[in-house]
């Protein structure tokens, strides 16, 4: 009985988080919001060709890192470490903003995660994910 | 360093018995050895005597110890070295060239030359280290270098104190990165001497040359275990900031305000530390320019003198000729203030700012958790509107600004007021209050405020921004208002014309004007009444008010009406009624409208 109970708890919990998120609108626009997404897209430019090479993957968090260095000529590599620390600290407030925005800051942790998924499944073909496993190529 | 010496009695042991028998080669092999320090195997030591100049080779492969035991076969790196021997028996005279170190993510072929190595057997090394092309790389990249060309001169003796050494370096070539740091090109020197004992370097003296930067002199103690800097004497006297900013500080200013910008001028530098912790530094700066890129700020002409001491409170000095903050001109500063470890007061600090200054007291800041924390009393000294106005390309106003804040604080990135900024304009007032500023520097600034607009001459107002000419005054209340980036995100906007007896006159061109604000509903048009005929209207009150919310307004006036609201109401002869029908309209598109109007293109909808 209290086995059962758990389990209808643990539906409940897993049922009301993807409440949180269905309810959550993501495209939600604020002129904060859209000063980071712009500062986003100029960046991608400068991302992009990071991706491709395999330098810069999307994390399972929503983040990007630097995968693999050795990709990128030695000259670039001060500014690629630049471009993403820049770039992670712009995803860390437009997921802030989308939650602030939604009328709840709580539901921040809850967004990036959704956001993660996004990314991940957007991702080009040839770019590098972080799935539970690690490191796999898209 | 037992190792070494080991080894080396080894290969000499070999000399002589191979001399004293006569033989012409003599070749050693091993499969493998295993050793703390890390793993060797297929190790071939051949000595050649039948050549004109005997010689002795190694190769070896080899592998360093690694925590994680799981071996990769690209772990192993190849050794390669050819030697000359010694002519006498008494030398240790060595030439070796052709000596490469080889795998996946290392290549570095050297030449060595030993030219001692034993005192009344006892080590005492002489050794210069040639690098030609080599390249080196760490599995993750963060640590390489391609194309180095170099030359390392080592001497080690042990002594009673411990070993005693010395070292020079000339980095002829090539690039670096050491995460964060990328240094493009070579032209840099080090000489170093000192005391190596039990796990402590002490470097009695060291200087650095960087190529363009600047010369650096130092000495201290650094514990090898865990490369930790202990001790530290460093004198900088002269760092070319220009050529230092994008090699040294903007990999270290990473995602700060500061990290993009232009730099011209010098700095000289002194820092002690003692057992890990900063003790003091002293740092001057000389004739700086420092501009940001994105012209967020620029000072120009900056002079600094910030001594800094753990254990005493310093006076420090800081001025500047002149400069910006958000387009703002900014005038001669001095300031002055003390520094007691890690906070900062100063009773007074003046800004002049455009044709008045912004006057600072009672300031008082301190850094605590790798933030800023800081509170001050504002004084706005009256600057000329049209100045301001003109700097940040907004329509000319006239009048002064002045504002005087008894509370100003800044904690956790959030910019807070305490008191009201009064700006005195179109004769009359403008209040700010609860004015509270998040990030203002960033990419998203966020600015929240109420304001309160009291008897604005609408004559200058509607002038100013190319409105049809009303005649009259404005009193105006904007409640809960928010920006982001500089836009307005919500807000409570009521504005109406004041109470009290004065002139009300309205052209026919602002009736236009303010009935296409309100949006077109009605079909009556004055150019199809006989209202056409009237330069001017009268009118009684007037009032147009907006609550913005999720980008749309919902708009309103003086009054309502069942099938809207009164914007202008009439009042003696001519008089006039305009009304409103758009109760909601999206902020984007009321925008438009204004634009439209002052643009002077508007079809007006009268009733």
């Amino acid at each position: 009985m209290k086995k059962m109970l758990f389990s209808l708890l643990l539906i409940g919990a897993m049922f009301a988080s993807q409440m949180v998120v269905a309810a959550a609108d993501l495209e939600v626009n604020t002129p904060a919001i859209s000063a980071i997404k712009g500062s986003m897209q100029s960046r991608h430019a400068q991302l992009a060709p990071h991706y491709a090479s395999g330098a810069v993957g999307l994390t399972k968090d929503g983040m990007v890192a630097v995968r693999d260095a050795n990709a990128v000529p030695l000259k670039d590599r001060a500014s690629l470490n630049g471009v993403v620390t820049a770039e992670n600290a712009d995803r860390a407030k437009l997921y802030k903003e989308i939650a602030t925005a939604n009328g709840h800051p709580e539901w921040q942790a809850e967004i990036q995660s959704t956001f993660a998924t996004r990314w991940i499944d957007k991702a080009q073909g040839g770019w590098w994910v972080q799935g539970a496993g690690g490191w796999t190529k898209k | 360093m037992n190792a070494l010496s080991r080894l080396v009695s080894f290969l000499c042991l070999g000399c002589y018995s191979v001399f004293a028998q006569a033989v012409s080669e003599i070749s050693i092999s091993a499969a493998h050895v295993e050793h703390a320090m890390g793993d060797a195997k297929n190790i071939a030591l051949k000595v050649s005597l039948n050549q004109p100049k005997p010689t002795v080779t190694l190769h070896a492969a080899l592998k360093p110890a690694k925590a994680d035991a799981q071996s990769k076969p690209e772990d192993w790196v190849q050794f390669d070295l050819t030697c000359d021997l010694p002519k006498s028996l008494n030398t240790v005279e060595a030439r070796c060239i052709n000596g490469r170190l080889k795998g996946k993510r290392v290549d570095l072929p050297f030449n060595l030359e030993i030219n001692r190595l034993f005192t009344h057997h006892q080590l005492d090394l002489n050794a210069v280290f040639n690098l030609k092309n080599g390249s080196f790389s760490d599995e993750a990249g963060l640590h390489a270098a391609e194309k180095l060309n170099g030359t390392l001169s080592i001497a080690l003796k042990q002594e009673a104190q411990g070993w005693q050494w010395q070292t020079s370096l000339d980095w002829q070539a090539g690039e670096v990165f050491w995460q964060p740091f990328y240094i493009e090109s070579g032209g840099h020197t080090v000489a170093a001497n000192g005391i190596l004992k039990d796990d402590l370097l002490h470097v009695n003296h060291a200087h650095l040359k960087i190529n363009r930067v600047g010369e650096l002199d130092l000495d201290g103690v650094i514990r090898l275990s865990d490369a930790k800097l202990l001790d530290l004497n460093a004198t900088l006297p002269k760092l070319n900031l220009s050529a230092a900013y994008p090699l040294l500080f903007k990999p270290l200013l990473g995602n700060t305000a500061f990290n993009n910008a232009t730099i011209e001028g010098d700095a000289a530098l002194a820092l002690k530390m003692k057992n890990a912790e900063l003790q003091s530094f002293a740092l001057k700066l000389n004739h700086v320019d420092i501009v940001d890129i994105n012209n967020k700020f620029a000072f120009y002409q900056l002079n600094a003198n910030i001594p800094w001491s753990y254990e005493a409170s310093n006076p420090v000095q800081l001025s500047y000729d002149h400069g910006s903050l958000l387009n703002l001109p900014l005038g001669k500063t001095e300031m002055n203030a003390e520094v007691n470890r890690f906070s900062l007061t100063s009773p007074n600090i003046r800004l002049p700012l455009l044709d008045g200054a912004l006057s600072l007291s009672n300031v008082s800041a301190a850094r605590i958790r790798d933030e800023w924390y800081w509170h001050l009393s504002a004084k706005l000294e009256p600057i000329s509107m049209s100045d301001f106005t003109a700097q940040l390309k907004l329509p000319r106003m006239l009048g002064k600004a002045s504002a005087e804040i008894p509370l100003v604080t800044y904690s956790g990135g959030i910019l807070t007021t305490d008191g009201s900024v009064v700006l005195n304009v179109f004769n009359g007032t403008a209040t700010v209050t609860q004015l509270t500023m998040d990030t203002p520097l960033g990419i998203a600034p966020k600015l929240n405020a109420e304001i309160a607009l009291r008897n604005l001459d609408l004559g200058e107002l509607t002038r100013t921004f190319s409105f049809g000419a009303i005649e009259g005054k404005l009193d105006g209340d904007i409640k809960a208002l928010a920006l982001q980036n500089w836009k307005p995100v919500t807000f409570d906007a009521m504005l109406q014309s004041s109470p009290g007896k004065y002139p009300k006159k309205i052209s026919q061109r602002a009736v236009e004007n303010i009935s296409a604000l309100g949006g077109s509903g009605a079909a009556a048009a004055v150019q199809r009444s006989f209202l056409r005929f009237f330069e001017q209207f009268n009118y009684g009150k007037m009032g147009l008010s907006c609550r913005l919310r999720n980008d749309i307004c919902e708009m309103g006036g003086i009054e309502s009406t069942a099938h809207g609201y009164i914007i202008v109401k009439g009042s003696g002869i001519p008089a006039i009624t305009v009304m409103g029908y758009n109760q909601t309209v999206g902020w984007s598109e009321l925008l438009a409208r204004v634009k439209r109007v002052t643009d002077g293109n508007s079809k007006a909808v009268i009733k």
